[in-house]
């Protein structure tokens, strides 16, 4: 099966016509923006510290450690909620401009992380304590900020494309 | 009562301000997704700072940094979010006042949201004069985690009752 045949086959399950005719839409939809914005803040409390803007007499890492949980609590929700909302109008969404920019943003927010938690915050262990990090890892900051925001912006505009 | 708000919002509807609000609402592109995502955005404030406490009091997040001092770090943050929240909503509310008068969802986020706040407010301030306030006695921490409880119930509400408003617009459109 190609890709083009999965979007209508999404479309087709049950499970699909059950969420998008009932009140399971709105309510997967509640809950995807409840647990969006409660990752987005843990992620956001991280990066403020990075940058020096926040919580600056705690260790970058410990704001790492206490933060980190609850940000993939809250993507693994985002995320099959966000299935969820997605298969009932599967071959809608993918044609939507709003949510291939929203798709192309989470990878990079999420390359973004994976960089800074694999590289960048191994290489900070020395200056933990520092009110003020390194070059890097501010720009993690910085740019995980900007990818959010940006996240955030064109899944609200999906609903805006028809 | 809600013959008061929507005589509230028709008078609204005579203001130069609803006619301005309306306006850049309908003319410029991409306006409402952007004061949507603003209006969000505070919604994160609102979720890294009072959420967060509500569950560092209930014992579930932040176990190494002390209630008294995350209060005093993080509720900042929820006060600068508020009056983002109020100018990004009435630019909502203003273009078509109306709609959201007669939406009985509107309404119930409204009074979830003020208990809500003022619960914030009750916290914020009993911490700022003792920080210890809530720790001193285990009647106190008691119910330091039955108001966390609530709080965290009323702005979870506050959030679905948010999203629910344009749902509730197709049952109750007046307009």
């Amino acid at each position: 099966m190609s890709l083009v045949d999965l979007w209508p086959w999404l479309e087709s399950l049950p499970l699909a016509a059950a969420i998008g005719e009932s009140w399971w839409f709105p309510l997967l939809e509640s809950i995807h923006v409840l647990t969006a914005t409660f990752l987005v803040g843990s992620i956001l409390m991280v990066d403020l510290r990075l940058l020096g803007l926040a919580a600056t007499t705690y260790p970058v890492s410990r704001v790492v450690r206490e933060t980190v949980p609850w940000t993939y609590s809250a993507s693994v929700i985002s995320v099959i909620t966000g299935l969820g909302l997605f298969i009932t109008r599967a071959s809608h969404y993918v044609d939507n401009r709003a949510f291939q920019i929203k798709l192309v943003l989470l990878v990079l927010a999420g390359l973004n992380m994976a960089v800074f938690h694999l590289a960048t915050a191994r290489g900070m262990a020395h200056r933990d304590d520092a009110a003020m990090t390194s070059t890097g890892a501010r720009f993690a900051g910085a740019s995980s900020l900007l990818l959010w925001v940006g996240v955030m912006l064109a899944g609200r505009w999906i609903g805006h494309l028809n | 009562m809600p013959h008061v708000l929507t005589d509230i919002a028709r008078s609204l509807m005579q203001s130069p301000i609803h006619t301005f609000a309306l306006y850049l609402l309908s003319n410029v592109p991409g306006f409402p997704p952007v004061i949507q995502t603003v209006h969000i955005l505070g919604v994160t404030a609102i979720m890294a700072s009072i959420v967060m406490i509500d569950l560092k009091v209930l014992g579930l997040a932040l176990p190494s940094q002390g209630t008294a001092e995350l209060v005093h770090r993080l509720m900042p943050w929820m006060w600068w979010a508020l009056p983002a929240q109020a100018i990004s909503g009435l630019t909502l509310v203003l273009a078509r006042p109306l709609r959201y008068a007669v939406n009985p969802v509107f309404g119930l986020k409204f009074t979830m949201l003020v208990p809500a706040i003022l619960l914030a407010a009750l916290f914020h301030l009993t911490s700022i004069k003792d920080p210890l306030f809530w720790e001193r006695s285990s009647g106190r921490r008691v119910s330091a985690r039955l108001i966390a409880g609530l709080s965290l119930l009323l702005w979870v509400g506050v959030v679905f009752a948010g999203r629910w408003i344009a749902y509730a617009d197709y049952l109750f459109a007046m307009e």
